[in-house]
């Protein structure tokens, strides 16, 4: 059933390759920084397009500057030179470098959700009001449609028994589902993430992946992830390397795919009955 | 639901509680402090002149010859005279069982106490009226002798005959001797009850009302002038004469001063508890950046985030108020209710007073606002890269992400210094080093901190070298009064006689004959202005060594000629030595040769002084005198008592007409403690801005501590045990400290001379000649060892406490 | 199965019956012993041995517990570590392998068990600053952030230890911290401070900090994972002069080009460590296989020439050969031949299991010594296999390679 799926989404992404705009693209994008030692090229001129309904995975070592390109995209820190667009629909194209800081905030809201390795959840609020957050900042919302969507949302990364509690008396995996939800709060159809998987262990890394793959092949949201971990890459529908800055590799997951799928297919139908589907309320504003 | 980002306020507000009571209070004190002395000035300003309106304070006090009803009829039929009351007024040496002790006091009757209509008398205890052979006395008075309603009052005569009187109730009279810090204390008995004391019943007073321009001192001395001349022509010899306005409280002036005083120290308060706000927001914010960057990263903008922190503060300001505004209310009321106490009036009751509370309002709210305002918007524009990856808050200074290619000027000064030290052979131990490097970090902080310490530390230290500077001073009065007892008698003696009984009393080695006369300063148009005392001790005393301010004093051979006190120059402000003075003397007017000014403190009239002989010559009292200064070996204040005691003893078995025998400063005692008062308030606002300091100083530190939370764990990685650490932290408070202790040695010397000046001239009308202490600087530093070593041990055991992985799990 | 370098002892994992350590000395660590302490005045806390292994843990359990519940990191870890071993440690984030490093530094403290560090039980009856002072004079520990700090130049970075552990004479102090910072070749460097220099220097000072006070014992946490590939080739560099100078070294990673220069690659997974012979022989595998292989795998000790596997026999198990050598021999003409002999983390029963059928050599204990092996049951090896394609992959390729060589001697036991 994941098998169909994600292959479904293969092959979208093979269809939109050649007949769509990618959602992001990034063009020659540069970014340096200066240190003791002189300047530092983080990015070395990256070319990078991401088309819709796509599970990215860009892997690099630590310094190879995939967090740098990450931050690139949604937008937390700027290029030093390079273009980056997005492009929510045919109608309409973003520069990210255009947006001013304040502004580059509610973009960011709407366009891109942003799930980092230190889930990033205000300790203080409880899981629902951690989710419904970016919907009182960004105010796409009332204050009774946030609070649904937000259980909606819980109940998507089956965290709705969790809704009242704190982010420290839950597991770590369950902070990063929760993190998920929260970057989907404004419904963006982007999601970036930097090392989800990165602070869990292996099992609970799995769901996040199982959790992610469903975002992509029924929510068809597009994602961005970026990992050390080289062993995930079957996992991605495309994966990249970066390695001192430079894209070194861009590859399908043909054959290696199919290895993986075999045995994931397996586990699951042995550890898991397959996801009940709700879907979100989709198409804000 | 509340909004989740009102809610992260709402949780914000009480997370680090203590850090939540550093700001409350930071705000509080400045608060409460201002709050106390606004309210206290406006609440004494309006109670001080309505309740001494209140008691229908004479505008006229005239001292005179004995008179009778008749003549008093005269005083109240004369043009601008609304009222008048006749009173007798006799001092008398008073006990009760319970005192050992003879105590002077003005004993006043008056013709019916129901009549009562000038300088009344306000019930406190018992009853407000006197029967025959019935006493109340002033409540004054229970400060020098132990007596209740009930008790017999023993009242000696001239003639040593002791007299009995039943003590019925206890009054306040808040006119008469208002202003006068030496007046003696008062009791009141019917006229009936004067033959028992074997006096006339006729008066020697009159208190008078003018029936307008009651607070118009000029109109009332006009009055006055023209009653004196018209009682005068009609055989009545006018004394003394006081004029006073009904709605101004002799010493109004002074409080003013002195609540003046007490409201810049509170500006300052509130000033450096500011700064103390301002730090303790701009640690929260740098704990908050994370918070900052997620909210900004998941759509928040600079303006919610700005809104968010600002209602933070707002609700700091709210709790704070709520704390500090019934606070203040309640000290403002106690502390004019002290003061009144001490100035003897009363107040109209407890209430809110409007603006002392509208200027708390401004002062809680606005101040941190202001003081917030910088770091709150520094944070709220921080970026979301900045802010996720914690530089800002890890290392505060700006080359975060910057270029850090080189080190800083301050850096390199820093290093180069232990470099020059260690090639001449001078080892700073390492973490020595940390902690001084350490101190140097947060400049800013630092710079608030040593701020309010310093400042804290300097009005202390001012604050005792003022009290320094006074009792220097009163110390200086009491040169004029350096006979250790003071002998009057009821009739003049021949002064050798005198010196021969007194000199068999064994203590006593010198005796000198004083004389006095009372006299008049009139202005150019001849109208009198004040009383004028003339003391006459030989010219060549021991007793007296005035501080000249100008010319000389006076010498054998003087006529008509004196040297005079610097109150003088409230009339005539251009005096020189070698001017003449009119005056009204012995009935004449007469104009007389200034031959020096002196220091002298002092309100009720002028003093003067002029050589014996002349005071002989002109009184027609050649060697004798009623007043005789005696000096006793040893000169302290035991040995004064017991020896005035002795001489008066002595003296009435030998058959003098004894008045009064007091020992050496007891009249300087009152004025003394009036200025402890002073000296009192002035520590108590020291102290307060020490607290602040102080906590500035604990919440720095305790900020330092946190965010340095991941070095201490390293240092504990590479081996530093708990003393260690705690060492490190300890000395940087103490480095901190000294700091502010080397500072506040400089800046308190301003402020010395600014706090002395300010007083001096409020309470003395002059400047005084200002002295430094050990003792503040001193005391401060003790207190500044102990607070810097307190303020920094609670945030070094916490820091001790941490274990490393916690530490270093802050990554 | 390249490493045999100084190879000491090996890794048990818990739950197991224990099998015996054996530890071979090697010369350096001998030469380590001869250390004299340089410590002044008061007595150190634990007194370093100078004997026995480096560390030695001994069924540590490590529960962490929050409003969640409980999780456990390690799961009861047996680990000896020999004096003047390089070893690295190795696991996915989530392992627990930060956990055990912070047992080893005694900067964490374990649920249950023992760990011995020089001899000294670190966590019996010590506190927290007790610990400290301990760590400061018998081990230095390498961050993967540097962890210098930023308010002292490198020089008094380096010398702050020793102010610490109150090691050498004050004064001589500077001149040693000196001689450190010219080893990691920063004596240009020794006044600026840190933020003046590179993240490479920065972490060269770091481990001259963590060599002040001449500690045997060196554990470092991703010592290279900020740097580019050039610095972390010359802080390995460092670290290898160090082993050669009798130091041991403990360094958690996940750069598979480090762990090929230290003499011991550990590798943890979900909280329990994974045999090395396990890991060795069959690196394709996923950790997690490679657990499941060391749970599953029983310890088997053969004595001087006993016989295994005899010829067309069932091979119920997969061998991994853990200590000592065996030999394969082949029938040739009635008689036995020796074929080949294999050693330490070779394996054998692997080409019958794959290709079924019955043994198709005979393999024997050598007349040496006796034989430590892991045998692991046919069936999970299999399952294993299932669930790791590319291990798969390579071990038929091996197996092919295997029976070409030995085609002529299989087919005629086939017979």
């Amino acid at each position: 059933m994941t098998l169909l799926s994600t292959s479904t989404t293969a092959a979208s992404a093979v269809f939109f390759c050649l007949t769509m705009q990618p959602i992001i693209e990034l063009q020659n994008i540069v970014k340096t920084y200066s240190t003791p030692a002189g300047d530092f090229a983080a990015l070395r001129g990256i070319n990078l397009r991401v088309y819709k309904g796509e599970l990215l995975g860009i892997i690099g070592k630590s310094g190879a500057g995939k967090s740098t390109l990450l931050n690139m995209i949604n937008g937390v820190d700027r290029a030093t030179s390079g273009e980056i667009l997005v492009r929510l629909n045919a109608a309409t194209e973003e520069r990210v470098g255009q947006f001013e800081e304040s502004q580059l905030s509610l973009w960011r809201g709407r366009t891109m959700g942003v799930v980092y390795q230190s889930f990033q959840l205000l300790p203080m609020l409880t899981l629902v009001e951690n989710i419904v957050l970016p919907m009182d900042l960004c105010g796409l919302y009332d204050a009774r449609t946030s609070r649904e969507r937000a259980i909606e949302l819980l109940r998507l990364v089956e965290l709705e028994d969790q809704a009242q509690k704190l982010p420290s008396q839950i597991s770590g995996g369950q902070q990063q589902r929760a993190a998920i939800a929260r970057a989907l709060a404004n419904d963006p159809p982007i999601l970036v993430a930097d090392e989800p998987t990165g602070s869990l262990d292996s099992v609970t890394a799995d769901t996040i992946f199982e959790l992610f793959e469903h975002l992509v092949s029924d929510q068809s949201k597009t994602i961005v992830m970026v990992t050390h971990d080289s062993s995930l890459a079957p996992r991605f529908s495309r994966s990249l390397t970066l390695a001192d800055g430079e894209l070194v590799s861009d590859s399908e997951n043909a054959h290696s795919g199919g290895l993986r799928r075999v045995a994931s297919a397996q586990k699951k139908v042995a550890t898991k009955p397959a996801r009940p589907k709700r879907g979100t309320k989709r198409g804000a504003k | 639901m509340i909004r989740p980002r009102w809610r992260k306020v709402f949780h914000d507000l009480f997370d680090n509680k203590a850090r939540t009571l550093l700001v409350v209070f930071s705000i509080a004190v400045g608060v409460f402090s201002i709050g106390v002395i606004s309210g206290a000035y406006k609440i004494i300003q309006s109670d001080m002149s309505v309740s001494y309106a209140a008691n229908h304070p004479g505008n006229i006090e005239l001292r005179l010859a004995d008179f009778n009803a008749d003549t008093l009829a005269s005083i109240r039929n004369s043009a601008g005279i609304a009222d008048a009351e006749g009173r007798r007024v006799v001092n008398f040496r008073v006990r009760t069982a319970a005192n050992d002790k003879w105590v002077t006091l003005d004993i006043v009757a008056l013709d019916d106490f129901a009549q009562n209509r000038v300088n009344l008398l306000a019930p406190v205890e018992g009853a407000s009226i006197a029967d025959k052979n019935q006493i109340l006395l002033e409540k004054d008075v229970l400060e020098n002798i132990k007596a209740q309603v009930g008790d017999p009052l023993s009242i000696e005569l001239a003639d040593g005959t002791v007299k009995t009187l039943l003590i019925v109730g206890i009054v306040q009279d808040a006119s008469t001797g208002a202003g006068d810090f030496l007046a003696p204390s008062t009791a009141y008995i019917h006229m009936s009850s004067m033959p028992t004391l074997r006096q006339p019943q006729l008066y020697n007073r009159a208190l008078v009302l003018v029936s307008e321009g009651q607070d118009d001192l000029e109109h009332i001395r006009i009055v006055g002038a023209d009653l004196k001349s018209k009682l005068e022509k009609n055989g009545f010899p006018v004394f003394r004469t006081r004029f006073s306005e009904t709605h101004k409280h002799p010493l109004a002036d002074t409080v003013n001063a002195v609540l003046g005083i007490l409201m810049a120290l509170g500006i300052l308060i509130v000033f450096l508890s500011s700064s103390l706000i301002a730090n303790t927001l701009n640690a929260l914010l740098n704990q908050h950046m994370r918070h900052i960057g997620v909210i900004k990263l998941v759509g928040g903008d600079n303006r919610q985030v700005l809104a968010m922190y600002l209602v933070l503060i707002l609700a700091f300001s709210v709790l704070a108020l709520a704390v500090a505004v019934p606070l203040g209310g309640g000290g403002a009321y106690g502390l004019a209710t002290f003061l009144a106490g001490k100035l003897g009036f009363g107040l109209l009751g407890y209430r809110i007073v409007p603006s002392a509370l509208l200027i708390q309002f401004l002062v809680g709210i606005l101040v941190p606002l202001l003081a917030g305002l910088i770091p709150v918007i520094g944070g709220s524009r921080v970026t979301v890269l900045t802010a996720l990856s914690g530089d800002s808050a890890r290392e505060g200074d700006t080359r975060s992400t910057g270029d850090p290619a080189s080190m800083t000027r301050w850096e390199r000064v820093q290093t180069q210094a232990v470099i020059f030290l260690a090639r001449r052979g001078i080892h700073i131990p390492r973490p020595f080093v940390i902690s001084l490097r350490n101190t140097f970090r947060r400049r800013g902080r630092l710079a608030l901190t040593l701020f309010t310490l310093t400042m804290g530390g300097a009005i202390f230290i001012g604050v005792f070298n003022v009290r320094v500077t006074l009792d220097d001073y009163i110390d200086s009065i009491g040169q004029y009064f350096r006979a250790d007892v003071t002998l009057d008698f009821d009739q003049p003696y021949y002064i050798d006689e005198v010196k021969q009984f007194a000199l068999q009393v064994p203590g006593v080695s010198t005796v000198e004959g004083w004389q006095f006369a009372g006299a008049e300063l009139l202005d150019e148009q001849g109208a009198v202005i004040d009383n004028l005392n003339i003391l006459a001790p030989p010219a060549d005393s021991e007793l007296i060594k005035p501080i000249i301010s100008a010319g000389r004093f006076i010498k054998l051979g003087d006529e008509r000629k004196l040297a005079i006190s610097e109150a003088i120059l409230n009339y005539y402000p251009n005096i020189q030595p070698g001017d003449l003075l009119p005056m009204n003397i012995n009935g004449r007017v007469e104009h007389w040769e200034v031959v020096g000014l002196f220091k002298f403190v002092g309100r009720d009239g002028i003093l003067a002084y002029m050589p014996l002989d002349y005071s002989a010559q002109i009184s027609n009292m050649i060697n004798r005198s009623f007043s005789f200064r005696i000096v006793t070996n040893p000169h302290d204040r035991a040995t004064q008592d017991l020896m005035a005691e002795k001489l008066d003893r002595y003296f009435r078995d030998a058959g003098f007409k004894v008045r009064s025998s007091q020992s050496g400063l007891a009249s300087l005692d009152s004025a003394a403690e009036s200025l402890d008062t002073l000296v009192t308030f002035l520590l108590i606002m020291a102290i307060l801005t020490a607290v602040v300091g102080s906590m500035g100083l604990a919440g720095t530190m305790g900020m330092n501590v946190l965010e340095r939370t991941r070095e201490i764990g390293i240092t504990r990685a590479i081996g530093a045990d708990d003393r260690a650490v705690m060492r490190t932290v300890i000395a940087e408070g103490l480095v901190i400290g000294m700091i502010s202790f080397a500072l506040a040695i400089v800046i308190s010397v301003p402020i010395t001379y600014l706090l002395s000046w300010i007083i001096s001239v409020a309470v003395f009308e002059s400047p005084l000649a200002t002295h430094f202490t050990w003792q503040g600087y001193l005391i401060w530093l003790a207190l500044l060892l102990v607070l810097s070593t307190v303020a920094s041990i609670l945030p070094a055991r916490n820091a001790a406490r941490l274990t490393i992985r916690e530490v270093l799990a802050y990554e | 199965m390249s490493q045999r370098v100084a190879r000491v002892t090996e890794v048990r994992v818990s739950k197991k019956s224990a099998p015996r350590v054996v530890a071979k000395k090697s010369s350096t660590a001998q030469k380590e012993s001869s250390r004299t302490s340089p410590l002044r005045g008061e007595k150190n806390i634990i007194p370093a041995e100078r004997e026995g292994p480096m560390i030695e843990t001994r069924g540590i359990v490590k529960i962490f517990t929050n409003a969640a519940g409980a999780f456990t990191v390690l799961k009861g870890v047996d680990l000896t570590i020999e004096r003047g071993e390089f070893v690295s440690i190795v696991g996915k984030s989530g392992s627990g392998k930060s956990t055990l490093l912070n047992m080893i530094t005694g900067i964490d403290h374990p649920t249950s068990g023992q760990m011995i560090v020089g001899g000294a039980d670190i966590y019996d009856n010590l506190s927290e600053s007790a610990r400290s002072k301990w760590r400061g004079r018998n081990l230095g520990i390498v961050f993967q952030f540097f962890q210098l700090l930023p308010m002292l130049t490198l020089l008094e970075n380096v010398m702050l230890p020793m102010d610490y552990a109150d090691m050498y004479e004050f004064e001589s102090r500077p001149a040693r911290a000196k001689e450190l910072l010219v080893l990691v070749g920063l004596e240009k460097e020794a006044s600026k401070l840190p933020a003046a220099v590179s993240t490479g220097q920065q972490q060269a000072a770091a481990i001259a900090r963590a060599l002040a006070c001449d500690p045997p014992l060196l554990v470092a946490d991703e010592p290279t994972g900020n740097l580019d590939s050039k610095s972390a080739d010359a802080i390995i560099q460092v670290f290898e002069k160090l082993v050669a100078q009798g130091k041991t070294i403990v360094m958690v990673t996940h750069d598979p080009s480090l762990t090929s220069r230290t003499h011991r690659n550990i590798i943890i997974s979900d909280g329990e460590l994974i045999h090395e012979a396990v890991s060795r022989s069959m690196p394709q595998l996923r950790h997690r296989h490679m657990l499941e292989a060391t749970k599953l795998a029983k310890p088997v000790t053969f004595k001087k020439g006993e016989t295994i596997l005899d010829f067309n026999q069932p091979v119920e198990n997969l061998y991994v050969i853990v200590r000592g050598n065996v030999d394969v021999l082949k029938k040739s003409r009635g008689a036995s031949k020796p074929l080949t002999q294999l050693g330490p983390d070779d394996f054998f029963g692997d080409i019958e299991i794959l290709r079924g059928g019955k043994s198709i050599a005979a393999v024997r204990a050598s007349e040496k010594e006796s034989v430590e092996a892991l045998a692991l049951p046919k069936a999970d090896f299999l399952r294993i296999l299932s669930e790791s394609p590319i291990t798969k992959v390579a071990l038929d390729k091996a197996v092919a390679e295997k029976m070409k060589n030995h085609k002529p001697a299989a087919s005629k036991s086939e017979e």
